[in-house]
């Protein structure tokens, strides 16, 4: 039984579809990724997740069971903009929204002050938000949102903004959090994060599901398009290959588009009749180059 | 329930933590003692001034000093003379008189002196009082007061009256007014009010109308801004998601209203303390008023539409502030609850005068104004009992509805960001998230 389950889950806003048919579930100790772009229906979808709005249509199963006031206390939240008050304690607002959530406050009060720890700075307990930086205050915001150990974490872009120190940082807590056993709906507009959590995905283009399913599968639907090679010595007619789309000349070697997987020998046995090789890689697809090719130029509209 | 109480602490504790809450809530405090002791403080300053000296100048040949020396006479009698008359010697020379007063004035033994001329049809002589002061009305008519009488009693000694006589033409005419009811009023049940209990509860009605109104409006404003800010700062989308809406709701209301209860009980303490105080106490005493002739009925109904009037403003206040996403648009978004809460206040406040006039007897049926003008008419009046029950029923019906709309705005307005929404948009938004 899979701790969240959505099937075919519908929203309509007046005449506006913001969500068609939404399915996918989250396993015990995964990351899940939502990708879109801007306005696809990410926040709906988790929204409707969380509570609170109710889908029009299908259903949201949360170990097996409806949506209940129970489930609350199961679930975390990091909304994209965060959310803290500014002119209040830290020790103060945490512990709050602790016991909002049904803990005592001094189980509360343990785990914001483990948490603190965790990311080395407990002399956070008794300042104000608006005293601490951009970045300081994700990390209270991430706190806030698993300060009461939820079996289901949403964690919406929950790295923009930070530097890759503290982005290192949160994201070996999210490692840690989805190794503890708890299902993990990310969504982001960095691919390369998803690439490195996320098992599974979704991609939605407008309302609706473009593309779901296991990164590894999907990848493979994609053809192998790249070629990167290094040589010693530069490398001529490379053009006039058949099969070659495209060549790059990069600072060490060549970026070559391919139509087809089969053109990569060519381009192999081409440039070993002028050269040493260094480097030669049929390159997988990036999510990023899926994403845009499913996604398409069309994105921001 | 347990979730609920925890948004009322918290939103106890904050405000409580807050400096700006704790400074205003003591200037305040601070300016009810000054306000309280004002007239003390001005009766210390003005007690020296009280008695007015007057000085005029005594010699056997002018017919005018004859008038002084009665006027002198008249003004030691009383009790508690404004006026008090000097005499000066005749210095021989008109000049030399002027001079010696004037110098008097200079010294401040005098405010100013009296100078007769000519004898008059009247009886008495020409008078002229001179001083340097502009505007001597109130002592010239207590001048004239005493003159007044004095020629009185010249002329009815000459008409022979005993002294019982002359007794009973000075006894003063009373008429007591007592204030009834025709039918079964709802205040004291047809007992009436007496002069100085219609002026203790018209103090206090005027008192309590302020207060109210203070307090309605201060809480509800507090109440909007904090869910605006709440919901700028995007802590309300981990709000609701932790506890229901509702509860939010009432337990930001609830915890203001404690808020606003314990701001009240202390701005009551210090009044209650300030007119304990030995000098305020004379002072109440002296203009005969008794505070131990306040009404228990009125002070509970004062609490029960303080309680009503509260929850039905707290509510719409609630709801306007969860439709705003940004601080500084809430201070228009909040005018006509602003409004409505003012023309309610008004009606009481200009109708003290006259608590029986129609407006009065209408707009203390209209829900958002009654809890202002029942007050006065159960304060001032006693309306009949079928007509406050009627008034607090279309108040707590309205209370239910409010609260109804408005935790649905509540609901819906949390989750909608950016511009204003129109009521159009509100109501799309309310049918899409199904509330």
């Amino acid at each position: 039984m899979h701790p969240l389950r959505v099937e075919k889950v519908v929203k309509q806003y007046g005449d506006k579809t913001a969500v068609n048919g939404i399915s996918f579930e989250v396993s015990e100790g995964e990351i899940y990724g939502l990708l879109g772009a801007n306005g696809a229906g990410k926040t709906t979808t988790m929204r409707m997740v969380l509570g609170l709005i109710y889908p029009d249509e299908g259903n949201i199963l949360y170990n097996g069971k409806a949506y209940s006031k129970e489930q609350l206390r199961n679930l975390g939240y990091l909304p994209e903009e965060r959310g803290l008050y500014p002119k209040v304690r830290i020790s103060d607002q945490l512990i709050y929204l602790g016991q909002l959530r049904g803990m005592s406050k001094k189980d509360a009060d343990q785990s914001l002050k483990k948490w603190l720890d965790r990311f080395d700075v407990p002399e956070y307990y008794n300042k104000r938000v608006e005293e601490l930086s951009k970045g300081n205050q994700q990390k209270i915001g991430f706190i806030a949102s698993v300060i009461h150990s939820p079996k289901i974490v949403i964690l919406d872009e929950a790295f923009s903004g930070l530097d890759p120190v503290n982005v290192e940082l949160l994201k070996s807590t999210v490692k840690e959090l989805r190794d503890s056993g708890s299902s993990i709906l990310f969504s982001t507009h960095r691919m390369e994060h998803v690439e490195e959590l996320c098992r599974n995905i979704t991609i939605l283009h407008r309302s609706n599901v473009v593309l779901k399913g296991n990164l590894k599968d999907i990848k493979k639907q994609f053809p192998k398009e790249r070629v990167i090679l290094s040589t010693d010595k530069e490398v001529s007619g490379l053009e006039s290959l058949k099969g070659v789309t495209q060549v790059t000349r990069h600072e060490n070697g060549y970026e070559v588009g391919i139509a087809s997987e089969a053109a990569g020998m060519d381009i192999l046995h081409h440039a070993l009749k002028q050269t040493n090789i260094s480097r030669f890689e049929i390159k997988e697809p990036t999510l990023n180059e899926i994403f845009i090719k499913t996604v398409g130029g069309d994105s921001h509209e | 329930m347990n979730s609920f109480w925890t948004v009322v602490g918290f939103t106890l504790k904050n405000k409580f933590r807050g400096k700006a809450f704790l400074i205003t809530t003591l200037i305040i405090a601070l300016i009810i003692t000054i306000g309280i002791n004002l007239p003390y403080i001005f009766s210390q300053f003005n007690s020296g001034d009280k008695v007015t000296s007057i000085g005029y100048v005594q010699s056997a040949q002018s017919e005018g000093s004859a008038t002084g020396d009665q006027l002198k006479a008249y003004f030691e009698a009383q009790e508690k003379p404004g006026v008090k008359l000097v005499s000066y010697e005749d210095k021989g020379s008109e000049a030399e008189n002027e001079k010696q007063l004037k110098q008097a004035i200079t010294d401040k033994d005098i405010k100013g002196y009296l100078a007769f001329g000519e004898m008059t049809d009247s009886g008495f002589p020409e008078m002229t009082y001179k001083s340097e002061k502009m505007l001597a009305f109130e002592l010239t008519s207590s001048i004239q007061n005493g003159l007044q009488v004095i020629r009185q009693g010249t002329v009815l000694k000459d008409a022979g009256l005993s002294s019982e006589q002359l007794a009973l033409l000075n006894a003063p005419i009373e008429i007591a007014s007592v204030q009834i009811s025709a039918t079964e009023g709802a205040g004291n049940l047809g007992e009436g009010k007496t002069p100085e209990e219609q002026a203790v509860n018209m103090g206090l009605v005027y008192f309590i109308v302020i207060l109210l109104f203070m307090a309605i409006m201060i809480t509800g404003q507090m109440i909007a801004s904090e869910i605006t800010a709440e919901k700028s700062s995007r802590v309300m989308e981990l709000l609701i998601t932790s506890v229901s809406p509702l509860k939010q709701m009432f337990g930001k209301i609830v915890g203001m209203f404690l808020v606003g209860l314990i701001q009240i009980t202390v701005y009551v303490l210090v009044i209650i303390i300030n007119i304990k105080l030995p000098h305020n106490n004379e002072m109440l005493v002296k203009f005969n008023i008794d505070l131990s002739q306040i009404d228990p009925m009125l002070l509970m109904y004062s609490v029960l539409f303080y309680l009503t009037g509260y929850f039905l403003f707290a509510t719409l206040f609630a709801a306007v502030g969860s439709i705003v996403s940004r601080t500084e648009d809430l201070g228009q978004a909040v005018l006509p609850i602003t409004m409505l809460s003012l023309a309610g206040f008004y009606i009481a406040i200009f109708s003290i005068s006259s608590p029986d006039s129609m407006l009065v007897k209408i707009s203390s049926f209209i829900p958002f104004f009654s809890p202002f003008v029942m007050l006065l008419r159960l304060g001032l009046t006693d309306p009949p009992m079928w007509q406050v029950l009627g008034s607090i029923g279309l108040l707590l019906v309205t209370i239910y509805a409010s609260v109804w709309v408005s935790a649905k705005i509540y609901r819906t307005g949390v989750l909608m960001y950016g511009k204003r929404p129109t009521f159009k948009e509100l109501r799309k938004a309310m049918k899409a998230y199904k509330i």
